[in-house]
């Protein structure tokens, strides 16, 4: 476990995440309080990376349980394993012809039979869904409950015995404790509001988009190939597109995307072509893709009736246009 | 430190966040890990544990540097403590929007201090090195004036007293302003977030301080009233030109040409995204309580009742032993909503909200027909369809679908509708009415209505009008209402969240 703040930041920067002041105290007082963390943000800002890095910085095994509509308990805590019950009463027939042979009555038969029913019903039987695992770990683990704003409500009340108690309650068998509580990480993309019961139980951690620099230290140390200058333009450009009203501002993930793929075309600088032409990366939506190219200056139909037409040199966009060819045939 | 810890929870509570007391132990015992030396790690740590919505995190933010102050210092060292005895101030109060609205000069005044010994001890933990100097408390914003006033209400002890004749100033205020009849929305989009001019009348702010001369209290504390009423005054007829120049606006509004108009409303369509996404949110919560009727068939589920062939079926590869029941039950099916949109002129202040609000369920719910109306009916579905948002409301407004320009007719309206499009309605169909029920004198209609209704599963009535308003003018509401499920007022986007919000307590 964390010592201080200052040796969570250390650890999470050794697994390559870089995180502030805020994130560090969180998640300082999540492994110290042994309360589960509810971190929110916009898609792609490292919720989930978060989990996984902590996982590697606390050296425990990271155990993930993936939220969609219509999860249940059996997905996600456990499932009786019915062919493995039947194939054992199968096998164990004779045996239980046995063992109910000196019964004289229907009844004596049935309360004998009681009396086994442990071994129909036990853990052996139980087919381990995340949470139990994380409970029935022997050592301590990382649970991430991923995307829970996805799952129905009524999954959400289900977890709130296993967030406050870590225990879950198994009719069949009783109350499953924990006996090394796992660290939990709850996130959520805000598509819907949480319950305030859930809230109450969890500490609550905002991520939001990242300032300049720190954008910068996440794409150098997450897309090595890059280089100092271009990584620099690139965090300018994505900062400046996030000021637009967009459906779907460009995240962390979508410039390391956008990062790698420039790694990838082996490119110099960001040149009018190159964004126009790797702009889906970052854009999600139709709309929001012309609306970043208007702002950056690049117009496509524009530029389309400018390679019909021979440049004439008088408008200031040809002589841009013609400025970044240059500099296209002096780079090649 | 508790006492502090307790205190500031109170504070929160009192600017309507919830913390419960689970969270504020939470805090505490989060506290006694991380230490009171930073003091960006204890805001850290108290909005962690006490703040758990994202909304939220503004006003903590402001109440946090609010309580524990912290202005880097500026005096010697050694003052620093007995300043922050002498002259640290309470808990900001939760009415803080009069000082603002009063815009007025606080009178000076100095040195308070209410605090028990332990929470002193704690806040010099955090003000050691950044407490105000005292002279500077009056640097700060109307808001802190005015926290310096009200601890002065506390410190009077007559909190209950005071309280009541504050609030009957702010009744007098809200008054006042309620009764500003121009715009029956209050939705104009330049207005944005302002609130309409206030308009107090000397008389009021002098049976204010008659009031509190009842009260017995301190004669400075009414002094300082009055000064602020003076301001109050005299800012009076900035207020009053202010209003005047709105009128005029408004003036010119009604006589403007169709083309203006059009471009008056692209520029009101404009939603940011913040606001979008706070609409949808809303719209889905809305959703959730819209429900269709039960389907025909039975689909497999996990609750419901067992179905023999299907388990039978099922459960074959375990030699016929059924060891998975399969239940089955009858699913709901997904609303089908029928929207009937008043764009009448009485309404037009709030076409930019109104049809957002009708793009946003149409875009959201899978089967949504919509319709609009003034003394004429017709769908525009398609329209919504096919153009992007500002595209269809010109389209609406253009006079090509129909009339926009008559006076509405309700009664009319639903007549027509009655006739040509109630077989588009049967009993999953919830009917949402956005419209404020102004007729303009026409016969309501009730019975066309009515029988609308009767062919509907529910019906929903949302009108920007509040409930004081509906015995005003031509308004057709009171006969409406008793017709409709619910009966919606809303003027926002924070109000139809807050509309959102209720159905969904409703139905818990």
């Amino acid at each position: 476990m964390f010592q201080s703040i200052e040796e969570v930041g250390e650890k999470l920067g050794e697994q390559s995440y870089v995180s502030d002041r805020r994130l560090a105290t969180v998640v300082f007082l999540a492994t110290r309080l042994g309360k589960p963390v509810l971190v929110e943000g916009p898609a792609g800002v490292g919720k989930t990376e978060l989990a996984k890095s902590l996982a590697g910085a606390l050296e425990l095994d990271l155990i993930r349980l993936q939220c969609y509509e219509g999860l249940d308990e059996a997905k996600a805590l456990y499932e009786w394993e019915y062919s493995k019950q039947l194939l054992y009463t199968q096998v164990l027939r004779e045996k239980i012809g046995e063992t109910l042979a000196p019964a004289e009555s229907l009844r004596e038969a049935a309360e004998v039979l009681r009396g086994q029913e442990d071994v129909f019903f036990s853990e052996n039987f139980l087919v381990e869904r995340p949470i139990l695992q994380a409970i029935q770990a022997d050592e301590p683990t990382v649970l991430l409950i991923d995307e829970i704003d996805r799952a129905d409500e009524e999954f959400e009340a289900f977890l709130l015995e296993f967030l406050s108690d870590y225990q879950v309650s198994i009719p069949e068998i009783g109350t499953v404790r924990a006996a090394r509580p796992p660290v939990v990480i709850l996130t959520s993309n805000r598509t819907r509001e949480l319950s305030e019961a859930l809230k109450r139980r969890c500490l609550h951690l905002q991520i939001g988009y990242p300032s300049s620099e720190v954008e910068l230290e996440i794409v150098r140390l997450k897309a090595p190939g890059i280089s100092g200058a271009l990584s620099e333009e690139l965090v300018e450009t994505i900062q400046d597109l996030r000021t637009l009203d967009l459906r779907k501002a460009p995240s962390i993930g979508e410039t390391l995307d956008w990062a790698q793929s420039l790694v990838v075309l082996n490119a110099p600088k960001l040149s009018k072509d190159l964004i126009e032409s790797t702009i889906s990366v970052i854009a999600k939506y139709d709309r929001d893709a012309q609306r970043m190219l208007d702002h950056l200056g690049v117009n496509a139909r524009e530029r389309k009736d400018l390679g019909q037409m021979e440049p004439t040199g008088e408008k200031p966009e040809e002589a841009m246009y013609e400025m970044h060819r240059s500099v296209h045939k002096h780079v090649h | 430190m508790d006492t502090v810890v307790n205190d500031f929870v109170q504070v929160l509570r009192n600017h309507q966040l919830r913390v419960s007391p689970a969270e504020s132990i939470d805090a505490l015992r989060a506290l006694e890990h991380t230490g009171l030396r930073e003091r960006g790690v204890v805001k850290d740590t108290l909005r962690a544990t006490l703040i758990k919505n994202q909304e939220d995190a503004g006003t903590f933010d402001r109440l946090f540097d609010l309580y524990f102050s912290m202005r880097p210092a500026v005096q010697k060292p050694s003052a620093r403590l007995k300043l922050a005895h002498d002259h640290d101030h309470g808990p900001p109060p939760a009415r803080l929007e009069l000082g603002e609205e009063a815009g007025g000069e606080a009178p000076e005044d100095e040195g308070h201090s209410h605090d028990t010994d332990e929470s002193t001890e704690m806040r010099r933990f955090f003000e050691e090195d950044r407490m105000r100097p005292a002279n500077d408390i009056h640097g700060e914003s109307e808001r802190m004036r005015l926290s310096m006033f009200s601890q002065e209400l506390v410190l009077n002890r007559k909190p209950g007293a005071l309280e009541s004749a504050l609030q009957r100033l702010t009744y007098h205020m809200r008054l006042r302003r309620s009764r500003n009849m121009f715009n029956p929305g209050g939705l104009v989009p330049d207005a944005g977030g302002e609130e309409l001019p206030l308009d107090v009348s000397a008389v009021d702010l002098q049976d204010f301080v008659d009031h509190l001369h009842e009260l017995e209290v301190d004669e400075a504390l009414i002094a300082e009233l009055e000064a602020q009423s003076e301001n109050i005054l005299r800012g009076l007829p900035d207020l009053i030109k202010q209003m005047q120049e709105r009128e005029k606006l408004l003036e010119k509004d009604a006589k403007d040409d169709a083309a203006f108009r059009r471009r008056a409303l692209r520029k009101m369509l404009r939603f940011s995204a913040a606001e979008q996404r706070e609409m949808e949110a809303s719209i889905r919560r809305i959703a959730r309580n819209i429900q269709g009727a039960k389907t025909r068939r039975l689909k497999r589920d996990r609750i419901g009742r067992i179905s023999v062939p299907h388990t039978l079926r099922q459960n074959v590869r375990y030699d016929g032993v059924p060891f998975e029941p399969v239940l089955r039950r009858r699913r709901e099916n997904k609303p089908r909503v029928t929207l009937l949109c008043d764009v009448s002129l009485s309404t037009r202040n709030l076409a930019r909200f109104w049809l957002h609000l009708v793009y946003q369920m149409q875009s959201l719910f899978s089967k949504v027909r919509t319709f609009v109306f003034v003394a004429d009916v017709a769908e525009v579905t398609q329209v919504f369809e096919e153009h992007d948002m500002n595209r269809a409301v010109e389209e609406i407004f253009s006079g090509r679908i129909l009339d926009a320009d008559v006076n509405s007719d309700f009664g009319k309206a639903a007549e027509r509708f009655k006739n040509e499009h109630l077989p588009t309605i049967n009993h999953r169909t919830t009917i949402v009415i956005l419209g404020d029920g102004r007729n303009n004198g026409k016969p309501p209609n009730v019975e066309a209505l009515e029988e609308i209704t009767r062919h509907a599963r529910r019906t929903v009535w949302i009108t920007p009008e509040p409930r004081w308003g509906w015995s005003l003018g031509s308004c057709d509401m009171p006969l409406y209402k008793p017709l409709c499920d619910r009966v919606e007022v809303v003027r926002d986007v924070d109000g139809l969240a807050h509309v959102a919000e209720e159905l969904v307590r409703s139905r818990a």
